[in-house]
């Protein structure tokens, strides 16, 4: 009994290690890469340029250098324009970076089902893999208010946000585009709805609630428009990216976040439908997902990274407005992916039409 | 070669080598059928076959309020953005023709070198000069005026596409202008006409052909413009490239960002349907004068 037993544990033992061996060789590493396995291969990495995709490809220098291969940047991503690509079949974009939803959304029509045995990922943060996509980096969708025309009663969430009447002022948000999904629910929440049991009637309810912000409410276009409007301090409350955010407060605008329920946003890495090489794509995508690749990239560009491990290093003005911190996890809302997903194009529509003035 | 030698052309034919211009402007052609008319065509055919052959794409269009209230905008402003070119751009042209050939040089400069630099830059800087708190505000405020709300109006929105736009009226009305004899004006003056008046009934006339050439430029470069009315307006002041733009790239509806593409066409060559006889009755009028 007791050899038998023994003779199990050894055998298991053996097992093992031949099963480690063996996975040591299969299972890909994140942030790992074999050296000149890309050799005279080109890959063409699609992002939205500045200092993001500067930051992205610094990360990836590593990866360049050890597997050979040349790297190709361009941009910025356009739905349509990869959408043309893959019906024409000729995909010349090999790794793309995109917004939060269209993985979800075109997922097997336009970015391919990823094969999970090809990358690491199990230093990602919990629930932000999807079908077709690993995150790309992690930031938030911050309320900034000015201090000096709140003081001493600053709003403290979105609720107050949406209030004129308690909190009046000049608000500015987000018209760079696609309606931002968590914006939504908090409106609807702000009108007493439920965002758990969104209906599509509640997009209607939400939009009327920023609506109701007033002729004065400022749309911004860019990141670097909202930017500008804390700088000059033209908006009272604003709806701000963080990197963009930080950038303000760094330059002096006096403003300062709201972090309840602050909106969890993230950009997503596909690799398209059609792409030549599509191992290529994924040795990239997992080097992409590396401690010490998501350590260059958020202090190069402060966003946070999608490595549980990496620590980078930043000053404190960056360190404020990473999102990675257990704080600011529990006060982060996610919004209800699926929801938007299955009511995107509807959402789309009636953002729009309020974005046109309607 | 001899004058008695026969023209190459018999009485009351062809001339032989007529074809020749039309053969050197096959170029030209091809170019067009190219890069206008293949696209064109597919946009057309694409408003009426996405997602399935059949009218719904323009049913759409008509059926949302919100298309139209855009679309009756787009005229409005680019109305309003070509009256304020004529406007500024008359007396500059006039002033071109009036002055020496060194001063001739600055204004011509002062007229292109805006027009080298890039739209986005251009209207970036009308950002920095409309906003509450930038220049003219600034400047009214210092002067004890309360300031007023310039950017993401569409008062804005016209002054930055006009100023865009203005080389496109100056030029054309330059070119006219230069071939008018001024000698006519002081012809009518010499007659009796007081200088209103000569003006009114000599100059004006002559030099409507270049009004309506730069109107009819600006115009229709105002119908189609996307960055100045996305960075100095607000949903107040959205254009209908806007609106193609977010069917087209986030929604992906191709057929209706087509049909959008195709109502606009329509609409203009109907308005310049429209437009055609008053403009040569008017020039006629003009000739006989």
């Amino acid at each position: 009994m007791l050899k038998t037993k023994g003779l199990g544990l050894g055998a298991m033992v053996v097992l093992g290690a031949l099963a480690t061996a063996a996975f040591a060789q299969e299972k890909p590493v994140a942030g790992e890469v074999k050296e000149g396995s890309l050799k005279g291969k080109t890959l063409t990495l699609v992002s939205y340029g500045g200092i993001y995709q500067d930051g992205q490809a610094a990360a990836l220098k590593d990866f360049v250098e050890k597997s050979g291969v040349t790297l190709l940047n361009d941009g910025p991503t356009e739905i349509a324009k990869l959408q043309a690509q893959v019906e024409s079949g000729n995909v010349t974009w090999d790794v793309v970076d995109t917004a939060d939803l269209p993985p979800y959304v075109y997922c097997g029509k336009l970015f391919q089902k990823l094969d999970f045995s090809k990358l690491d990922i199990s230093k990602v943060p919990e629930g932000q893999v999807g079908e077709c996509s690993v995150p790309a980096m992690n930031y938030g969708v911050v309320l900034m208010y000015n201090t000096e025309k709140y003081k001493d009663n600053p709003p403290k969430d979105w609720a107050d946000f949406f209030n004129t009447e308690k909190f009046p002022g000049v608000r500015g948000l987000d018209g760079s585009g696609d309606p931002t999904g968590g914006l939504l629910e908090q409106a609807l929440k702000a009108s007493g709805g439920d965002p758990k049991a969104m209906t599509v009637a509640d997009i209607d309810k939400a939009i009327d609630v920023i609506r109701k912000l007033g002729p004065d409410t400022i749309y911004w276009k860019t990141g670097a428009e909202s930017q500008q409007l804390a700088e000059s301090g033209e908006a009272d409350m604003l709806m701000m990216w963080t990197g963009r955010a930080m950038t303000a407060v760094k330059n002096g605008a006096k403003y300062t976040p709201a972090w309840q329920d602050w909106l969890v946003v993230m950009d997503q890495m596909t690799i398209p439908v059609g792409v030549k090489d599509t191992d290529a794509a994924y040795a990239l995508l997992n080097a992409y997902l590396g401690k010490q690749a998501q350590e260059i990239l958020a202090q190069q560009t402060s966003y946070t990274p999608i490595n549980n491990e990496a620590q980078p290093k930043v000053d404190d003005s960056v360190a404020a407005f990473l999102t990675n911190t257990p704080e600011r996890e529990k006060q982060g809302y996610k919004q209800n992916i699926k929801f938007w997903v299955e009511n995107f194009p509807v959402a789309q529509e009636k953002w729009s039409a309020l974005m046109a003035g309607n | 070669m001899s004058a008695s030698e026969p023209t190459s052309q018999p009485a009351g034919g062809r001339p032989a080598g007529a074809w020749k211009p039309f053969a050197l402007t096959l170029p030209a052609l091809v170019l067009l059928a190219a890069v206008i008319g293949y696209p064109l065509l597919t946009i057309v055919l694409r408003s009426l076959s996405e997602p399935e052959w059949g009218v719904q794409n323009y049913a759409w269009f008509f059926g949302a309020p919100v298309n139209l209230t855009v679309l009756q905008r787009t005229f409005t402003i680019s109305a309003w953005v070509t009256l304020v070119c004529i406007v500024s751009a008359y007396p500059y042209a006039y002033l071109m023709t009036a002055v020496g050939p060194r001063v001739r040089l600055v204004l011509v400069l002062c007229v292109l070198i805006p027009f080298w630099v890039s739209g986005v830059v251009r209207t970036l800087s009308w950002v920095i000069l409309l906003q509450d708190s930038g220049v003219i505000n600034s400047l009214l405020r210092s002067v004890g005026f309360s300031g007023v709300r310039l950017i993401r109006t569409q008062t804005g929105v016209v002054i930055g596409m006009a100023q865009v736009l203005l080389p496109f009226m100056i030029l054309p009305l330059y070119s006219v202008m230069k071939g008018i004899d001024l000698r006519l004006m002081r012809a009518a003056e010499s007659l009796g006409a007081r200088p209103s008046r000569a003006f009114f009934t000599v100059y004006l006339p002559l030099s409507l052909p270049g009004v309506y050439a730069g109107a009819i430029i600006v115009f229709i470069l105002a119908l189609g413009f996307y960055i100045t009315p996305a960075l100095l307006g607000g949903p107040r002041s959205t254009m209908l490239s806007t609106l193609v733009q977010s069917q087209v790239l986030s929604l992906l509806q191709w057929g209706r960002g087509g049909a959008m593409g195709v109502v606009l066409l329509a609409a203009t060559f109907l308005l310049l349907a429209l437009a055609a006889p008053v403009m040569r009755s008017r020039h006629r009028e003009a000739g006989r004068r």
